[in-house]
């Protein structure tokens, strides 16, 4: 179950309208790296982690996503809210104009619609966070980008903030990864699928 | 008069203590200082929700009450009716009040 609260993780207030800005963005909406992909992968992997509390991690990280997800959709939102016709005609936003308006679709920058294939449940502990590390990573590196080529300071605060949580999440995963390996044949590691062969796994875990 | 844009900042500060602590507690389920610097800012988070509350718009399910929100009737289609005040206040993606 969830609910609603209605305010921004970190404040977003753009005063100037960039299509070119909000294409590129978008790829943190709908791309291979993006918030979109973070939450579905974390809310899919949970129901099979064998460890309560990682499965209590992937809950808590996996709805933090989700509020990057409207904070990202909220500086696309407010880049192109006013957007004149001569303005999506000059900055690379027609292809999209014309398919959406202004409405938010989630799309990678190179045009690709979001597939889950962007994201792997693959039910194995180890494997999952291995991949859960990756994908922090990842769009550590997709902030980065977007922060070494945008100038308007309204939009790079936003990002900035979003690129620390990266950061975190990455951290909190690599803690999980350890907690699970703690409960695993420490000679062997890759003994047994904790999330499947089930007569392995330790009663406590 | 309080002011809306600086409650909602410290609301906005304390849930993110609130929520960078709830990942940390979720690894570090023992440590001592980390439950009492959640315990501390979850009381703080609560009571600003209420103050904002009853000034502004509810911003969670829990705070809204038709009698006692948004005194102040701020950004409201009934200032003077007896209404739903879930739909009170600005949407958050327009940049709120900030």
């Amino acid at each position: 179950m969830w609910t609603y609260e209605k305010r921004l993780q970190f404040p977003v207030n753009i005063k100037n309208t960039c299509p070119k800005t909000a294409s590129l963005i978008i790829s943190q909406f709908g791309g291979p790296d993006g918030e979109l992909a973070a939450s579905m992968r974390y809310l899919s992997q949970r129901y099979t982690m064998p460890c309560k509390e990682v499965g209590g991690l992937l809950t808590d990280i996996g709805t933090e996503e989700l509020g990057h997800l409207e904070m990202i959709c909220s500086i696309i939102y407010q880049l192109t809210k006013n957007l004149t016709i001569e303005q999506a005609k000059t900055a690379g936003f027609d292809a999209y104009y014309i398919d959406h308006t202004t409405a938010l679709w989630p799309m990678a920058a190179g045009g690709v619609p979001f597939n889950a294939c962007e994201f792997q449940s693959k039910g194995d502990a180890i494997t999952d966070l291995v991949e859960d590390l990756a994908a922090e990573q990842k769009a550590r590196t997709t902030y980065d980008n977007l922060i070494r080529m945008i100038a308007d300071p309204d939009v790079r605060e936003p990002l900035k903030f979003l690129r620390a949580r990266e950061v975190v999440h990455f951290q909190r995963f690599g803690e999980a990864l350890e907690n699970i390996k703690s409960t695993l044949n420490p000679k062997n590691y890759y003994y047994y699928n904790p999330e499947f062969d089930k007569q392995f796994v330790k009663k406590e875990m | 008069m309080i002011d809306q844009k600086n409650l909602l900042s410290q609301i906005t500060e304390i849930s993110f203590t609130v929520n960078d602590l709830n990942l940390y507690l979720d690894t570090h389920p023992l440590d001592e200082n980390a439950l009492n610097a959640f315990k501390d800012a979850m009381t703080q988070r609560k009571q600003l929700l209420q103050t904002y509350a009853e000034n502004f718009e509810p911003l969670t399910m829990n705070c809204i009450c038709p009698d006692s929100n948004n005194k102040t009737k701020s950004h409201t289609k009934y200032p003077d009716q007896r209404h739903f005040t879930w739909s009170d206040g600005p949407l958050p993606w327009e940049g709120g009040v900030f």
